[in-house]
């Protein structure tokens, strides 16, 4: 089934309606939002510029860093008292990246996660249980009101407590599910080590899986452990552009559907910044069209992907987005949280016992992230006990928790053992290959 | 007291040993060495002759050390000494946070190195008691 008549729109059509958008939207930004004015006034281009798509190239990009200059609502085009609903997701230092949604922005969001959970094999019969966390991250909320608007019957889950998420999926027939791939392979296995079998045992079918990119390998691994007939897809978003909800896997997996009469994608060459003939693949830029809270324009998401311009067998003839390969920067997704090395640095810096030095090594454990941290002991005072040495340990893991959301675990080696980089350092090992 | 130097030990092959070859080749002697079993790093507890030396060559050499006061007793190795001086300082509820022993003095009577949580009150009692605490010239 397919949600809404503009995902199968005739390509000049959608071009001609995300012109129409695009202009009104640079409009909007011009007049309401003051960094897109002196940007736009820096650059030598005004409103009326943009006569076409290809005008889009003409506007100035926006960076994550944008969002936290102006932390928290100074890329807000409304004022506060017409915001339904605040989220955020991490900045790349302490403050968060702060998003909002008036109440018209809030039913296009899950009007276009509808469109994906649709585009996934959902229906109004599922039983959707949602794994994600709740709280201001946009994932949980973002599918839970979009299956909602399906007319699924949604389970609130929140992350974690794998005992009572068996339960549930089996008293309640869960039929779908939503989660991190790799939290979907973890939950799986779990349920096999208490001498079920998940394929004659539950009733799950559909997976709709984001919050971290899902290989090939993980697909494959997915029907090992839930069964042949398990079918799940990936859908992408980020809680600047509205999160969940900008594009999702359909029935033929062959990439990701972008909402286009919502989202306006580019590919760019991250270095150079010139825009890439489809096919190519770059750094990901989005614009988002008519968004009244927040409007975004040419968003460089820093993820790396390819598009495809040519109708799907599914029926639609949105672009689509290739599995995402990587990132044109050093942000880590770590059980679906993004993560900024500049982060973790902001909470070693303040704490003087440790050296300045750090590693950063990611595994996938149980089919689950562990994020090891070693840094580098200075201070000899705290050989006076262990136990001043292992609260050290405690207190680093303590500041990254309340920085970043998650457990870590924390290695303290000997000053000068970490290696020393000339230019760039490369702290990061993930040996998360295939994602299994 | 006596000083006692304490080094930062990551646990893995070889860690011990690249503390003892720095102490070696400085011709630092080590009277006492003590380490416990710790997950991934722990504390290597050392008496050695000359500890501000042993401090610079190992710090030089970019391990993180540590030098600091603790009490030195001597006892006869005669049965029930070690429990007499135990029962003393938990009597007067001094903590013991750590304790190991010298091994080999040459014929005369071992010793046995702790750390309490307050050492002038340890001091005070022990001397109370007629323990003798040793200091560094008697190694």
């Amino acid at each position: 089934m397919i949600w809404a008549d503009e995902e199968t729109l005739p390509r000049h059509e959608m071009e001609a309606l995300q012109l129409k958008k695009l202009k009104e939207t640079v409009n909007y930004i011009y007049s309401n939002v003051g960094l897109y004015q002196s940007k736009m006034d820096a650059a030598g281009v005004n409103p009326k510029d943009i006569q076409s798509l290809d005008d889009l190239r003409k506007l100035p990009f926006t960076y994550k860093a944008d969002f936290r200059d102006n932390y928290p609502t100074g890329l807000f085009a409304v004022e506060k008292k017409d915001i339904v609903r605040f989220h955020a997701s991490s900045g790349t230092t302490g403050k968060p990246t702060m998003v909002g949604y008036t109440a018209k922005d809030l039913g296009n969001w899950l009007n276009n996660v509808a469109r994906v959970a649709c585009m996934g094999g959902a229906t109004s019969k599922d039983v959707a249980q949602i794994a994600f966390g709740y709280g201001t991250f946009t994932g949980a909320l973002g599918l839970h009101g979009g299956l909602e608007k399906l007319g699924a019957s949604v389970i609130p889950m929140s992350s974690g407590n794998t005992n009572k998420q068996i339960m549930f999926m089996k008293d309640l027939g869960t039929t779908l599910l939503v989660a991190t791939p790799s939290y979907a392979l973890h939950l799986g296995e779990e349920i096999k080590s208490r001498g079920m079998d998940p394929e004659k045992d539950l009733n799950l079918r559909i997976g709709l899986f984001g919050g971290e990119g899902m290989t090939e390998a993980m697909r494959e691994e997915m029907r090992k452990v839930w069964g042949e007939d398990f079918f799940c897809t990936q859908n992408y978003g980020m809680s600047e552009l509205c999160g969940p909800g900008v594009a999702g896997e359909c029935e033929a997996l062959v990439g990701m559907h972008i909402n286009e009469d919502w989202f306006i994608p580019e590919i760019i060459d991250p270095v150079t910044m010139e825009v890439l003939p489809p096919g190519e693949k770059g750094e990901l830029v989005i614009t988002c069209l008519n968004k009244e809270a927040l409007p975004l324009v040419r968003y460089r998401t820093g993820d790396l992907t390819r598009l495809f311009y040519e109708p799907c067998s599914c029926g639609r003839t949105t672009v689509r987005m290739e599995n995402i390969t990587g990132r044109a920067d050093d942000m880590l997704v770590i059980r679906g949280v993004n993560v900024f090395p500049t982060q973790i640095e902001e909470v070693l810096f303040d704490i003087p016992e440790i050296g300045p030095h750090y590693e950063i090594l990611v595994e996938r454990v149980n089919h689950l992230d562990v994020m090891t941290i070693s840094v580098e002991l200075v201070d000899d005072r705290l050989l006076d006990s262990y136990k001043l040495l292992s609260e050290l340990g405690d207190r680093i893991k303590n500041g990254l928790k309340a920085q970043l959301g998650l457990a870590t675990k924390i290695k303290l080696v000997a000053p000068q053992s970490l290696q020393r980089f000339e230019g760039k350092a490369k702290r990061v090992t993930d040996l998360r290959k295939d994602g299994i | 007291m006596i000083r006692q130097v304490s080094i930062f030990v990551e646990n893995r092959p070889g860690s011990l040993r690249e503390i003892t070859q720095v102490l070696a080749d400085a011709k630092i002697n080590i009277r006492a060495f003590a380490a416990v079993d710790t997950p991934e790093f722990g504390i290597l507890r050392t008496i050695v002759d000359e500890p501000q030396a042993a401090k610079e060559c190992l710090t030089s050499k970019g391990f993180v050390v540590r030098v600091q006061e603790v009490i030195g007793v001597e006892l006869v190795d005669e049965e029930g000494n070690l429990d007499t001086m135990l029962r003393i300082l938990s009597e007067e509820n001094v903590n013991i946070n750590y304790i190991y022993s010298f091994v080999i003095r040459q014929g005369r009577a071992p010793i046995m190195v702790f750390q309490p949580d307050n050492g002038e009150k340890a001091e005070a009692i022990l001397r109370a008691n007629n323990i003798t605490m040793i200091e560094e010239k008697d190694l």
